[in-house]
């Protein structure tokens, strides 16, 4: 009895550690990506990156993508285009990154972001480019 | 590489196995020892199941058994084999491991085990997998074709 509870303390405890260590280094590579920049646009756009190996990707992530309505998708290969994965840092897939019409980084999600989230995402950006539009009227 | 076609419940399938057969080893234990060799021989199933896909235990019990009475639906999804080829690997690898530590340090060998069964069921219950990911990293470090 004593063996399987240490066990499962053990297990129960690593998984805690990988959880805490996955947090902090989310934290860190959307702190590093916030304000990194893409090609501007005259609307707010979302950056996918994603790979022939992502499963997530086709069964999530793409079929979230398509319920946003007229909104540009750019799909960008995170193997073959490692310099742009690697400025938004990149460390997982999928990633997607909600752009800003004047081509920054607003948003960064890593992994599977649903379209709730990204339909939000991007009513911020709009609304973000709204008030500085204002604001500079 | 070119994309094909995976059935992705027979995928599911082999993790519900991976799953069952680490908890009922675990469980098990508590009231009769040496039912812990299901560990090994888990470790087998999946090592042989990667080099021999003919081999693979619950793909085949899904593509023997299940499928054919309708028991589990198909579901195909385009898609690469390799990166779920080396996950199934890496957890056979992973569970090869936790046999080896199993007489010596058996807290060791069981929480390995348990941490398999985990990162299986959140392929299964999430579609987070693990060792795709890793696949993924190998890739983009150029160790791998990914």
């Amino acid at each position: 009895m004593n063996t399987q509870l240490w066990a499962l303390a053990v297990a129960g405890f690593v998984v805690l550690v990988a959880a805490g260590l996955e947090a902090v280094r989310a934290a860190r590579a959307r702190r590093l990506a916030a304000g990194a920049v893409a090609a501007p646009a005259s609307e707010p756009y979302i950056l996918y990156f994603t790979g022939e190996s992502c499963t997530i990707c086709r069964t999530h992530q793409e079929p979230a993508l398509a319920k946003l309505e007229g909104v540009r998708v750019d799909k960008v290969d995170a193997i073959a285009e490692r310099e742009l994965a690697e400025r938004f840092h990149v460390y997982t897939l999928p990633t997607t990154v909600v752009m800003g019409p004047d081509g920054r980084a607003l948003h960064v999600n890593y992994g599977y972001a649903p379209a709730t989230k990204l339909d939000r995402q991007l009513a911020e950006a709009r609304n973000g480019s709204t008030l500085e539009h204002a604001a500079t009227a | 590489m070119a994309l094909t076609t995976v059935d992705h419940s027979a995928l599911k399938v082999n993790q519900t196995g991976i799953v069952a057969t680490v908890l009922v080893a675990f469980i098990g234990s508590l009231f009769f020892r040496p039912i812990l060799v299901l560990i090994p021989l888990l470790a087998v199933v999946l090592l042989l199941g990667t080099f021999a896909p003919q081999l693979a235990l619950f793909k085949q019990m899904y593509f023997k058994v299940l499928k054919p009475r309708g028991i589990v639906k198909p579901r195909p999804v385009q898609d690469r084999p390799e990166p779920h080829n080396f996950a199934q690997g890496l957890g056979g690898v992973f569970l090869a491991i936790s046999s080896v530590l199993l007489l010596p340090v058996p807290v060791l060998g069981l929480a390995l085990a348990l941490l398999v069964a985990v990162l299986a069921f959140i392929n299964l219950a999430f579609s987070y997998c693990v060792g795709c990911q890793i696949y993924y990293q190998l890739g983009k470090a150029g160790l791998i074709h990914a």
